[in-house]
């Protein structure tokens, strides 16, 4: 089996939901070992799905099988003093405490950074949260939907006489997520060079405005205030989802799409594809600033071809002409996709309760370290046992803790 | 704090354009890697000149440009002509003294060049490398042209945002890569982690449409487990009701808020005068609600249309309410809570002036502070400090230049005039055309960066 780039790392993880788990899953299928503590109820994702035949199941959330692959479950209430007895002698042997708790809890559970720094000068305490663990906010609560709105991103995504729109598929819990894994790989290459520990602070809504392409920059710069018009890129159009026979497209002729001062005798690919040559020397083909106030008349210029060819055809060729339309698949597309196929992008794995999933493998490839599911999401504290002894837990102990309630 | 980052002493060649390589690198830059960038005579970043700030293409606009200033930021910066064997020549020297080189060319064109990872690693073995590409590099789509607005839908995430009942919607900007930028700066230092242990360096391969793929992880395993499409719904969720975005007082403005059970969703009712909506059995529940959202939507309407859109965010904070305003490109420059947290820099930047840029590692540490230590480079503005760096003398350094092999000026094919026109209308008629909110003539007043120049370009 090949080497994996993190096996030496060690993570305790009491994160709950996307961002904090899908930064620990990035660590685990790269080979670090993470232990998910959970709350004896569980993390709240495996009460959000989806589940098959949308019948709750805590072991076949879609959710969270997708975000906890290759790490062990370990069910302990932390919010009791047992419980974070039990948390700390784990962390005596671990790199990495991951947490998606607000500072006041933490506080109230004698977990904050500035407690177990004192004990653990060594550990990484990487923390991640909807509005961050500083600043005037820092106690709010929050989803991806308050980090989307907070970026710049969601004011200019939709239409303008609509309400601003955010994108689907809790984005801003992915970035913190994101954010969260390159903070702590960040934080162990500073122990490494320069010693020490550190508190990794991550605030979804600073991970979502760090994503701002240029919202702030053209106040910034300009003092333009840019808003949404149809998610549109200010510089140019078209370069958008437009319908088609079978569904959408991107249209996006790029840099050579249209005729140019520099080639304005030679027929523009966009003439080429809407198979109209007569449209190469039409005013709204010439102009880029043009198209952009006057998108409506070249919707209606492209229009008869659009409506009467399907998405296969238009990209192939579009991408013929060297134009870089793209395709906007659905979960289903994606699923079969022959190129998603040939890159092994997803791989079956098999799970005791909900069957065998297509998972995706990975966010990159590595050439000698692969990333990749090492095994499915674990039960719930399927660990237990084995996880408390090795912390030297006789069995007598963990009986009395589980009755307790603590495991 | 001290001034140590974990970087210092790696250093980054940087052969990436536009928006999802720069946005690598400049996060390995502000972790402490010096960090070399290329840009070649005959072909400068496109985004130099896609926003020509306070410009019309006369002088020199490449160093205007606010779209590459903000992704630049604390990088060195050489321009070499790589079509010729002098100037591959001293590119292979810099990689043979560096660590990482990061790409962002179509698939084959470093191979092409005899810059493939298998070349590179000739010169320097235990280098990492990593390749940003649309759809990476080897499978039946590798080839296809990708642009930062396709990929986004490209990757799912489009079919999954719009209204209800709408086509799918493209965010308002090339999601996929800053995302990708992110996930690229986590796939070097995960192969740094590596090599740190082991000596080995490797080949980072990122497509940025898979990078996005799991963002819609949950619709993936939806039909995988009900053979359904996760349907457009707008800013509602599966998992909280009510939610959404709500207008309030003002010309277009907007707060979210979201009830993730009925203690929040009380909690919200009382706080908006109406604890009665708690008990209603319209609403008691989150099956009614989700069954009455779109009356309740109008009740809550009610209520934030009458308020400012922090004072809805702060009004329900206080009561443990999921609430946010909807900000614009100018209110994240002046929130609070970003300030507090240093979402921005001011970085004093040739010749533009003080200007707010934006940190592209959204994670903050104790041990070590991530702000730029430097601006963006001026075009090739390294040249010769790099040269020396790896022995470059004098005379030969003159003969590159007079080879034209570095240089400090473009040579563009266009004049630049032409280009600031064929690309942008004046300002004025976006506003008119409803793209452009507004323009504030005073914004430097209004950020507090006012009467504070750099000194210009000479």
């Amino acid at each position: 089996m090949p080497e994996r780039a993190l096996t030496d790392v060690r993570v305790v993880d009491i994160s709950e939901g996307i961002a904090g788990p899908y930064a620990t899953k990035l660590l685990a299928d790269a080979g670090a070992s993470v232990t998910k503590v959970e709350p004896p109820g569980g993390d709240f994702a495996r009460r959000l799905g989806p589940f098959p035949g949308h019948t709750p199941d805590p072991e076949r959330s879609g959710l969270f099988l997708l975000l906890n692959t290759s790490k062990r479950s370990v069910t302990l209430d932390v919010s009791v003093a047992s419980g974070q007895v039990v948390l700390k002698k784990m962390l005596a042997n671990a790199d990495v405490f991951v947490t998606s708790e607000r500072p006041s809890t933490l506080r109230a559970w004698g977990l904050s950074y500035d407690g177990l720094r004192m004990e653990f000068p060594e550990l990484v305490f990487a923390q991640v949260t909807p509005f961050g663990a500083t600043g005037p906010y820092a106690e709010y609560a929050g989803n991806s939907l308050t980090a989307m709105a907070m970026s710049s991103i969601m004011y200019n995504t939709g239409e303008p006489e609509r309400e601003p729109l955010s994108t689907g598929g809790e984005p801003g819990a992915y970035l913190g997520g994101v954010q969260l894994w390159a903070g702590i790989l960040a934080a162990l290459a500073n122990r490494a060079r320069n010693g020490g520990g550190d508190h990794v602070d991550v605030a979804m809504c600073d991970a979502a405005a760090a994503a701002d392409e240029y919202n702030a920059a053209m106040y910034a710069f300009q003092g333009a205030v840019r808003r949404r018009y149809y998610s549109r890129h200010i510089f140019g159009y078209p370069q958008d989802i437009v319908e088609c026979a079978d569904g959408h497209v991107v249209m996006i002729p790029g840099a050579g799409g249209f005729p140019t001062p520099l080639n304005k005798d030679t027929i523009s690919p966009m003439a080429l594809l809407l198979e109209d040559v007569d449209l190469n020397a039409h005013p709204l083909f010439m102009s880029p600033g043009e198209r952009m106030i006057r998108w409506r008349e070249f919707d209606e210029l492209a229009r008869p071809y659009l409506s009467t060819h399907g998405a296969d055809e238009i990209v192939q060729t579009a991408q013929a002409l060297r134009m870089p339309f793209a395709y906007v698949p659905y979960a289903s597309d994606l699923l079969d996709d022959a190129h998603l196929a040939e890159r092994e992008f997803f791989a079956g794995v098999e799970h005791p309760h909900a069957g065998t999933l297509k998972l995706p493998v990975a966010p990159f490839k590595m050439s000698e370290t692969p990333l990749a599911p090492l095994s499915a999401a674990p039960a719930l504290g399927e660990a237990n046992a084995e996880v408390l002894s090795q912390l030297g837990y006789s069995q007598d102990e963990l009986g009395v803790l589980s009755d307790r309630g603590v495991i | 704090m001290s001034d140590q980052r974990p970087l210092d002493g790696v250093r980054v060649i940087d052969l990436t354009h536009v928006f999802a390589g720069p946005t690598c690198t400049r996060i390995l830059a502000d972790l402490g890697a010096d960090v070399i960038r290329f840009e070649a005579p005959m072909r400068i970043d496109v985004t130099r000149n896609l926003i020509i700030t306070d410009n019309d293409g006369d002088g020199e606009p490449w160093h205007y440009a606010s779209y590459f200033i903000i992704r630049n930021a604390n990088k060195r910066e050489m321009m070499l002509d790589m079509s010729k064997p002098e100037g591959i020549d001293v590119f292979k020297k810099l990689v043979a003294g560096s660590d990482v080189v990061a790409e962002s060319f179509t698939p084959r064109v470093m191979e092409h060049w005899g810059l493939g990872y298998r070349d590179l690693a000739q010169v320097k073995p235990d280098l990492i490398m990593i390749s940003l590409s649309g759809y990476g590099q080897y499978g039946p789509n590798r080839d296809m042209g990708a642009y930062g607005m396709g990929l986004e839908p490209a990757s799912g995430l489009s079919s999954i945002t719009g209204y209800a009942g709408g086509p799918p919607v493209r965010s308002g900007l090339s999601f996929t890569d800053p995302y990708s930028g992110f996930i690229g700066a986590g796939a070097v230092l995960t192969a740094l982690h590596y090599r740190r242990r082991t000596g080995k360096g490797q080949y980072i391969d990122l497509s940025e449409q898979e990078a996005a793929i799991p963002i819609v992880g949950a619709a993936l395993i939806e039909q995988q487990m009900n053979g359904e499409n996760t349907p457009r719904r707008g800013n509602r969720s599966d998992w909280s009701a009510p939610q959404g975005c709500y207008p309030c007082a003002g010309a277009d403005r907007w707060a979210v808020i979201s009830c993730g059970n009925d203690a929040e969703f009380a909690a919200m009712a009382r706080t908006m005068g109406h604890g009665e909506w708690a008990s209603d059995e319209r609403y008691a529940t989150v099956l009614a609600r989700f069954e009455h959202h779109d009356e309740l939507d109008a009740a809550i309407s009610q209520w934030t249309s009458q308020r400012d859109m922090y004072d809805v965010m702060h009004a329900l904070q206080a009561a443990g309410v999921k609430a946010a305003a909807v900000l614009d490109g100018s209110d994240v420059l002046r929130d609070p809570h970003f300030a507090a947290r240093k979402r921005f820099d001011v970085i004093d930047q040739e010749p533009v002036g003080r200007r707010p840029v934006q940190r592209h590692l959204a994670a903050r540490f104790t041990r070590f502070e991530t702000a730029p230590r430097r601006p963006s480079p001026l075009l090739g503005e390294h040249n010769e400090e790099v040269l020396r760096e790896i022995g470059y003398n004098d005379e030969q350094i003159a003969q590159l230049a007079a080879d034209g092999i570095i240089d400090t000026k473009p040579r563009l094919p266009v004049p630049g005039q032409l280009i600031a026109m064929a690309l942008k209308l004046p300002y004025e008629r976006y506003v008119e055309a409803g793209i452009l909110q507004r323009i504030d003539a005073d914004y430097r007043e209004q950020l507090g960066i006012a009467g504070a120049d750099a000194t210009p370009a000479p």
